[in-house]
């Protein structure tokens, strides 16, 4: 497994936000426990309904799942566990959205569980701030930035950290 | 899998190249005139020379110059072929499997070169290359002018002047009567045309491989330079002045001919990505999991019309699975050929007479088994030649003819690819072998013995019936590795054996390995598969066995004592053992270790997928595969469970002594 | 100093080959997807050579050359297309469009190679 190439997708920088010149990003946002987290849209594959999934015995917690999408045999994460949430029950309106990575250079697709998709918005750079060093719930390295919407705050997750995390965990056990 | 390693890709590509050269080559020892073949021959040594420089085969690059500049000579009717001139690169092709391998002896290859030196001038001798009068003036003048824009669109007319200079001296002077005065001129554009004498030993191809990619739009022209020999001024004549496309340029003869002939060739078959045949099997997955439901539906309802269409969809979607799985395959013709030289060679180092006889090479194989078939056939023709076929005194001598036969045959029948060896040699001498497997321990003396028990203690390790090992064999791999490397790809090995009338050793082989028979089992609320070709036998554990074994895990199988996994525990599912629980006994070689699962559901043809990288460390699971519901199921590694059991048992034998 | 390299193909295997090929030859090579991405990382930073395909999904190549020539940064750095035999029309298309020259597809690494070797003289 090649860490450096996780997540480097697209035209992204390592862990950055592909901003565009006016400093706009388009993202998808979603609903996890109550919590609402976006993603960039440019990395979205598609939004599925939720399959059946698969147990995968002795896989990191994290990406513990497995499912069939179109006859490829996809790995799903829970970031509920990246961010100190409980796993949760699905619902009708549960979702995975399925994002591209690159994996051993090759590119990968993985799923994330959602407990509902929002919608595709526009965020600005004035709008989005780098995580507090101190005061937050979840852990900093976690978040790319904490964006303000009119109804709260939004996370946009580091998902290049975050697997990177799980990769290390796993071979620490 | 490490894709990324261009040096492993040359390899492959390097024996593929090497395995052409040498068919060519024995074929050019039939017809030596055969300009196809020389041809062939000399492609094959120029791309191996070239590709092998670009990934630092160095050695092997300059090795093989020596032996592609001899086929030029050839090519060019400077050296008519010879049967020595053959042989010599036959040798040398030995030498280069060697240099791509490292580790090859230098010595070997000076031998070869001071050969490769001799069959030249003894062949030069035959027909004295002409003499080449007037070489030193040979060469050409030529003006060339670029399009406007041609800078502007990446092309430096210094590059291409410097390619000039590459290929011989060059005088160079810039016509610069189209420049435009200074008001109009754009910096960008050019404008300059130059006049180049090239002098030189060179071709009007290699003048236009500089310009290939500005020839279309340029102005070229182009005549030799002085007086020339016969056969050059007819080549002069016909690419005088301008230019036009490349394609109008005439080509000798014979070259073109063979190239046109290999183009046909190359049109009947595509090289295709092993990736995008996966992908397409995906989809043909897909769609074969739409379809059942499809048939569900109309099987539930009443509509006939439906009913019709969801058959015939079945139909169809069947078909393109079965298709589907062809794709993959390839014929063995290209396995069994490569056998020619080695029997050839084996003939020469024996002193037999050998005839290598062929059949149903039409017969398809998946590509992965081809490969992987290839050094247990090495090993059995071997075998045959060495120790089964006789000399010709002795055949005569028992009546049969002089020239023994090693049959070759490939066939299918019934999911399986069956690969037989027959040679008419002596046959396999039981005394001997009986002998050689007491005097080893392998059985008890005056043990009685079935034919076929008999025979198959050729397959224990270590054996070797050849009253006298000669070089051919004992290289250290023995028919027990044989038939691990064909149990690996989960076929079998079978011996017959007439005494004084010959052997047959015969191979089974699934057609593809993309696709296994499992058996499929349930622990917990998860569906696994265990491959069924690792299935041994299924046994009750009833709660009271389970009980009474509680705290160790041996399992007393007709007095053996076999250990056993709880996948359920080793899965961690958190359910309650099903009251009825199964242990499935699996073995891998002579391992055992029995698996208990909550319920066994039954076979199912399993094609096998890999799982990500985020899963593919766990070692208890090979892939997965998905039902026939569309839920996924894992496979398991029984290989890596053995492993585990044998662990568990090393324990508790450990902890029952202590 | 190295050359630096960018290709553009939607295929991750043909730009697999080429990365290999060309970093193997001791350039350094940058990937991207499609058109659009290939002229947005073009435009980011200066290329010395840009192998592209044709057929890309959202800009294919014949259209991302001719934006790329519209801009006087371009002006001049090699384009090389990959195209297959049959393809003269594309062929002529492309090189209107401003491209420099051209890769018959399949090609040997070697090729690309030296392919690369001739436009960058080095």
């Amino acid at each position: 497994m090649q860490l450096a190439d996780l997540a480097d997708v697209g035209a992204t920088e390592a862990h950055g936000i592909a901003w565009s010149e006016r400093g706009e990003v388009e993202v998808l946002t979603f609903e996890l426990s109550g919590e609402v987290l976006a993603i960039e849209a440019i990395r979205v594959f598609e939004i599925l309904d939720v399959l059946t999934d698969t147990v995968v015995p002795g896989a990191p917690p994290l990406v513990d799942r497995i499912v069939n999408f179109r006859g490829k045999i996809i790995p799903v994460a829970d970031l509920r566990l990246a961010f100190g949430m409980e796993r949760a029950e699905q619902t009708v309106d549960s979702r995975i959205v399925v994002i591209e990575l690159a994996l051993d250079g090759e590119v990968t697709l993985l799923g994330l569980w959602a407990d509902r998709v929002l919608e595709v918005a526009t965020f600005v750079r004035s709008q989005c701030e780098e995580p507090p060093m101190v005061g937050m719930r979840w852990r900093r390295e976690y978040v790319r930035y904490l964006a303000r919407r009119p109804n709260g705050v939004a996370i946009v997750p580091d998902l290049r950290t975050i697997l990177e995390t799980v990769f290390f965990e796993r071979a620490g056990s | 899998m490490n894709a990324e390693d261009p040096a492993a890709a040359f390899r492959i590509e390097a024996g593929e190249l090497l395995e052409q050269v040498e068919q060519g080559l024995l074929d050019l020892g039939h017809s030596l005139a055969d300009m196809d073949l020389i041809n062939a021959v000399f492609r094959g040594l120029h791309t191996l020379k070239g590709s092998g420089a670009m990934f630092g085969f160095d050695a092997l690059a300059a090795f093989t110059h020596h032996c592609e500049t001899a086929f030029d000579r050839v090519r060019k009717g400077q050296v008519p072929a010879t049967a020595e001139l053959v042989a010599v690169i036959l040798s040398a092709q030995d030498h280069m499997r060697a240099l791509v391998e490292g580790d090859a002896p230098d010595a070997d290859g000076e031998a070869i070169l001071a050969r490769l030196q001799h069959a030249l001038e003894s062949a030069s001798g035959a027909e004295p290359p002409v003499a080449e009068p007037g070489a030193d003036r040979q060469g050409w003048r030529l003006f060339f002018r670029l399009p406007a824009d041609a800078m502007a669109n990446g092309t430096n007319p210094l590059m291409l002047l410097d390619e000039l200079r590459d290929l011989g001296e060059a005088h160079i002077v810039a016509r610069t009567d189209e420049i435009p005065p200074l008001p109009d001129l754009v910096a960008t554009q050019c404008h300059i045309g130059w006049d180049v004498t090239l002098i030189g030993d060179i071709s009007r191809e290699d003048i236009e491989d500089v310009f290939i990619f500005v020839m279309d739009d340029m102005t070229l022209e182009l005549e030799p330079l002085g007086d020339e020999t016969s056969d050059d001024t007819a080549e002069a004549d016909s690419c005088a002045v301008a230019t036009s496309p490349v394609a109008d340029t005439p080509q000798a003869g014979a070259p073109s001919s063979a190239a046109a002939a290999s183009a046909a060739k190359a049109g009947e078959s595509v090289r295709v990505p092993a990736e995008r045949l996966d992908e397409l099997m995906d989809r043909v997955g897909e769609l074969v999991i739409a379809q059942s439901r499809l048939s569900q539906l109309a099987h539930d309802g009443d509509d006939l019309v439906l009913r019709s269409v969801s058959e015939e969809i079945e139909r169809l979607a069947n078909e393109l699975r079965d298709t589907m799985m062809v794709v993959r395959m390839v014929p063995v013709a290209s396995l069994f050929s490569r056998f020619r030289r080695l029997v050839h060679d084996l003939a020469n180092d024996t002193g037999k007479q050998i005839a290598l006889v062929t059949e149903g090479e039409s017969t398809e194989v998946d590509k992965t088994v081809i490969e992987r078939l290839f050094d247990p056939l090495v090993h059995i023709i071997r075998n045959s030649c060495d120790h089964g076929l006789e000399t010709a005194a002795e055949r005569a001598a028992a009546g049969k003819p002089e020239t023994g036969t090693v049959r070759l045959s490939a066939h299918q029948a019934s999911g399986e690819v069956l690969i037989t060896i027959r040679d008419d040699g002596r046959g396999i001498d039981r005394e001997r072998v009986r002998a050689k497997a007491d005097a080893n321990g392998l059985i008890q003396p005056g043990q009685v013995l079935s034919e076929s028990e008999l025979l198959s203690l050729i397959f224990h390790p270590g054996f070797s019936t050849a009253a006298q090992v000669t070089n051919l064999s004992g290289r250290g791999v023995g028919m027990d590795v044989v038939k691990r490397t064909i149990e690996s790809l989960r076929g079998s090995i079978d011996v017959a054996s007439t005494e004084g009338e010959g052997s047959t050793i015969t191979l089974r082989i699934p057609l593809t390995l993309a696709i296994i028979q499992g058996l499929l089992v349930r622990v917990g609320n998860g569906s696994y598969v265990i491959p069924l070709a690792a299935v041994e036998e299924c046994i009750e554990l009833s709660l009271e066995e389970d009980f009474r074994s509680r705290g160790r895990s041996l399992i007393n199988l007709r007095d053996r004592l076999v250990p056993f996994l709880r996948l359920r525990e080793l899965f961690a599912t958190g359910t309650k053992p099903d009251t009825h629980q199964k242990i499935v006994i699996v073995a891998i070689g002579n391992e055992r270790v029995g698996l208990v699962v909550d319920q066994i559901i039954g076979n199912h043809q399993t094609v096998i997928k890999s799982l990500s990288a985020f899963h593919s460390g766990i070692a208890t699971f090979s892939g997965a595969t998905i039902l026939g519901d569309g839920n996924v199921a894992l496979i398991l590694d029984v290989g890596q469970l053995v492993a585990m059991g044998q662990s568990v048992d090393t324990e508790e034998k450990i902890h029952a002594v202590g | 100093m190295t050359a630096s390299i960018l290709t553009v193909d939607d295929s991750p295997s043909i730009r697999m080959a080429i990365r290999i090929a060309l970093t193997g030859a001791g350039y350094s090579v940058q990937e991207a997807g499609d058109g659009v991405e290939g002229l947005a990382k073009a435009e980011a930073s200066r290329f010395d050579m840009i192998v592209t395909d044709l057929n890309m999904p959202n800009m294919d190549g014949l259209t991302m050359i001719r934006e790329l020539r519209k801009q006087p940064a371009q002006a001049g750095i090699p384009i090389i297309f990959l195209t297959t035999e049959s393809d003269a029309d594309m062929k002529s298309q492309a090189k209107a469009a401003g491209a420099t020259g051209w890769l018959v597809k399949p090609f040997v690494p070697e090729q690309l190679v030296k392919v690369a070797q001739k436009v960058l003289g080095r």
